[in-house]
């Protein structure tokens, strides 16, 4: 295991400087200039020649990203094009909103999709289980922006029980909570309507199983039988997908953080994109992959705890 | 038994869905009146905007955004400002000026006016500013709005003279826009004004959360007398559905800049006001006339009579108005004799020309910026020039790339806009259509020397008599040969909270929030 983790990590560093070269030689070669942008209309030749200058972008791209490279070998992500500001600090400052939104919607994903998930194996072909699978199918189908949107004018303008938007606090804090109860809903139903059909078809294999059936007739109690043996068989695919998931919601929030007004990274991924403000992209991007990669680490690793037979040495 | 039991969980899963539509579609008629208390003498004067995009930072040395540009006009002065009703020009931290000769402008400074880091406001620092702002090293990206400037000098401590390379006609507008506000020298050499702005405005920076919010308080010992309101907060909320809808809960006072389709749901809210007035921005279509036949005035004659502007127009709800002529009613160099000059809907002249000249049938390549307006605009003129026989490849791109592939030689016709954020005739022919900018901000590339010695005219004397009759004639001369075709003016709008009094708006959509209070 510890062997494994080790391989793992060094791989991780050649993976991470292969997207540093293709996230900042697509960025530079991709149609839209920098110095235009924050020129804007207005600009003349003159201003975006200055620009351009100020920038660094008239030097060869390949001493642009060799600076980078070193830069970033010094623990220095560089400075926003846009905002002068580091970025590092922006992405620090941006980060907790993000993580918190991801985990509350990964906590609510998990909350409605196991259950649902579970009751619709056990009771395959009623009417609940009809119910909750056109649920889960609605779940994955419906636009964050629509749901988004719809919970606003339910809840924050004509009930007026939650706020409109904004993510001020953690989600443990009352004024956290009150504010990501909507958006985590927004975003975890489509993770838990994934969650839910995953725990179902696991579900569903693992009680046909020989030692279910084993187990059953040596007398064990069906609770039991349920919880220790199905569930706990069940939820390496269920781990997956939640650990995938989480990965991709770091990464994927951006819709629901435009619609409630949340100050994430992912909005700030979209704002530099269409600023070309290249340092910020190559910042959020190599942050957004090292976690995805990270994640994906602790899933193997947290499947060899759930199944004992898992072993990677 | 079971067979049922299964219809009734699909039935009970669908009402579930159709619920949840329906809940969301019957609150979006009903309008509800609430929020915060008004009418009381207690409220705390704080207010609350929301913008859809970020602030970039607070130095207008630096920043060429209108989002930024909103924070930066509380914070900084410049010379002159505009009247918000009339556009007349007046000084603001100037006290008064004078030519001795075209070249030279003598400005009078106010005396006894500190920046809120205790520096002193003087000629020393409107020198700094501008040498700042011009200085190529800089790389500012208005620097253009100096060009014209040869020499800065410091007479004595309350008066600057600025010399022109040749007489300047727009000086007093390029002094009187946002880039041009004076900053703390002592600050600027010690912090970036970026992120620690330092100005002489009415209210000073308190915190910013980059991208979330950035607060201001009130300047207390701000020359004109400190401010009624104690604290402002400028929100970032990217979505205008839910910014409206925290208008309508009260989370936020005021919005500006309410898109077209969005107009008529402000305006039905209760508790909420609106105020909307004609601006100076202008949206056009641009011919590419390095092409054939768009370099031929008969060809784009026929596509202006195929364009039926009144019934595009009419789609923005009241958020912009028809007119023929390029400079709008609120810029300086209009004249009303210029509606008339243009060319009015007449779909069978049109059919008539591009018979006549073989053109039926041909294919045009229209190139758009994939923001909401422009997309209608470009939809709605593709479906006209259909009706007249004529083919539209439309071809739609994000901003950024199309900022780049409009500069280049890549398309027949397109779609832009310019905001006349100075309010001045010169400042929007000359960069948008003088020859000078061909591969910049001249995106048609038209070409046209008699129009160029017009728009020069009016650039190189500092007569405004004669400046507003120069662009009256480049106005007129560029209608007829139409290398735009104007689509329509701007109007600009707020709506806020009724208890929010003394807020205005003026034609370029700048406010400021220094009359401004709570009741």
């Amino acid at each position: 295991m510890f062997a494994m983790i080790i391989r793992r990590m060094v791989q991780l560093v050649f993976l991470l400087i292969g997207i540093t070269f293709i996230v900042f030689m697509a960025m530079h070669i991709a149609p839209g200039d920098p110095a235009s942008i924050i020129g804007g209309p207005t600009a003349t030749k003159t201003d975006i020649i200055q620009i351009r200058e100020r920038l660094g972008l008239d030097r060869p791209i390949i001493i642009q990203y060799l600076d980078y490279l070193n830069g970033l070998l010094h623990g220095d992500l560089g400075i926003s094009f846009q905002t002068n500001r580091s970025v590092a600090e922006e992405i620090w400052i941006r980060l907790p909103n993000t993580v918190n939104l991801a985990v509350a919607s990964v906590i609510v994903s998990i909350l409605i999709g196991i259950p649902l998930g579970i009751i619709s194996a056990l009771k395959r072909n009623s009417w609940l289980d009809v119910f909750s699978t056109t649920v889960s199918l609605g779940g994955i189908s419906v636009p964050h922006f629509w749901l988004g949107a719809i919970f606003i004018l339910i809840f924050a303008v004509h009930l007026k029980w939650l706020p409109v938007g904004g993510l001020h606090a953690p989600f443990w804090t009352p004024q956290g909570f009150k504010e990501i109860i909507l958006p985590a809903i927004t975003l975890g139903t489509g993770s838990a309507a994934m969650t839910a059909r995953m725990t179902r078809s696991a579900m569903l294999e693992i009680i046909r199983a020989d030692f279910v059936r084993t187990a059953r007739a040596k007398g064990v109690k069906e609770r039991a039988v349920i919880w220790v043996h199905c569930l706990r068989n069940a939820m390496i695919p269920v781990v997956t997908v939640i650990g995938l998931n989480f990965g991709g919601l770091l990464g994927g929030t951006i819709i629901t953080e435009q619609v409630f007004a949340i100050n994430g990274v992912g909005r700030l991924m979209i704002e530099s994109i269409s600023a070309r403000d290249f340092p910020m992209v190559q910042g959020g991007v190599l942050l957004i992959a090292t976690i995805f990669v990270v994640i994906n680490l602790l899933v193997d690793i947290v499947y060899a705890l759930i199944d004992p037979r898992i072993n990677y040495d | 038994m079971k067979k049922s039991k299964k219809v009734m969980g699909l039935v009970l899963s669908v009402l579930f869905f159709i619920g949840l539509v329906l809940t969301g579609c019957s609150n979006q008629s009903s309008e509800s009146s609430s929020g915060k208390s008004s009418g009381k003498s207690n409220t705390p004067q704080e207010i609350t905007y929301a913008s859809t995009s970020k602030v970039v930072g607070l130095s207008p040395i630096m920043t060429n955004d209108s989002v930024s540009a909103n924070v930066i006009t509380q914070i900084y002065e410049t010379l002159f400002v505009k009247d918000p009703d009339t556009m007349e020009i007046k000084p603001n931290l100037a006290e008064s000026y004078e030519n001795p000769d075209p070249k030279t402008w003598v400005i009078h400074l106010r005396k006894n006016i500190k920046f809120t880091d205790g520096t002193p406001f003087n000629a020393e620092a409107v020198k700094y500013t501008f040498d700042k702002l011009r200085d190529p090293k800089t790389g500012a990206p208005r620097a253009s709005l100096l060009a014209a400037v040869d020499t800065i000098t410091v007479k004595d401590d309350y008066t600057v003279v600025i010399k022109t390379k040749q007489p300047y006609g727009p000086m007093l507008a390029a002094l009187a826009h946002y880039n041009s506000s004076i900053v703390s020298p002592t600050a600027d050499k010690k912090q970036d004004l970026m992120k620690k702005p330092v100005g002489t405005g009415p209210f000073m920076l308190k915190e910013w959360v980059a991208g979330d919010h950035i607060t201001l308080v009130k300047n207390p010992n701000y020359w004109k007398g400190a401010p009624k309101l104690d604290k402002v907060t400028f929100k970032v909320v990217p979505d205008v559905n839910t910014a409206i809808s925290m208008l309508q809960t009260g989370d936020v006072d005021f919005l500006d800049g309410i898109p077209a389709e969005q107009w008529s749901r402000v305006q039905g809210m209760a508790g909420v006001k609106t105020l909307k007035k004609t601006g100076t921005p202008v949206s056009y279509l641009g011919f590419n006339v390095r092409h054939k036949p768009f370099s031929e005035l008969k060809f784009r004659q026929a596509i202006a009579y195929a364009i039926d502007r009144d019934a595009y127009v009419k789609q923005l709800n009241g958020l912009g108005t028809k007119s023929n002529s390029i400079i709008g009613p609120k810029v300086f160099g209009y004249d009303p004799s210029a509606e008339k000059v243009g060319y009015e809907y007449n779909p069978e002249k049109a059919k008539q020309i591009l018979k006549e000249n073989g053109w039926e049938g041909m294919t045009i390549h229209m190139l758009v910026a994939n923001t909401p307006g422009y997309m209608k605009m470009g939809e709605i003129v593709q479906d006209q020039l259909k009706k007249v026989g004529l083919k539209v490849d439309m071809q739609t791109m994000e901003w950024g790339t199309f900022l780049d592939v409009s500069k280049q030689d890549k398309f027949d016709i397109t779609f832009l806009g310019w905001s006349n954020s100075t309010a001045d005739g010169s400042e929007l022919l000359y960069p948008n259509l003088h020859s000078d900018n061909i591969g910049a901000s001249n995106v048609t590339a038209y070409n046209n020397p008699e129009f160029d010695k017009l728009v020069n005219e009016s650039r190189f004397t500092v007569d405004q008599k004669v400046r507003k009759k120069k662009l009256d004639e480049a106005n007129k001369m560029a209608i007829k040969d139409a290398p735009w075709i104007v689509m329509n003016h701007g109007v600009v709008t707020l709506a806020y909270r009724d208890n929010v009094k003394g807020l205005n708006i003026d034609p370029t959509g700048e406010w400021s929030l220094y009359p401004v209070y709570k009741e």
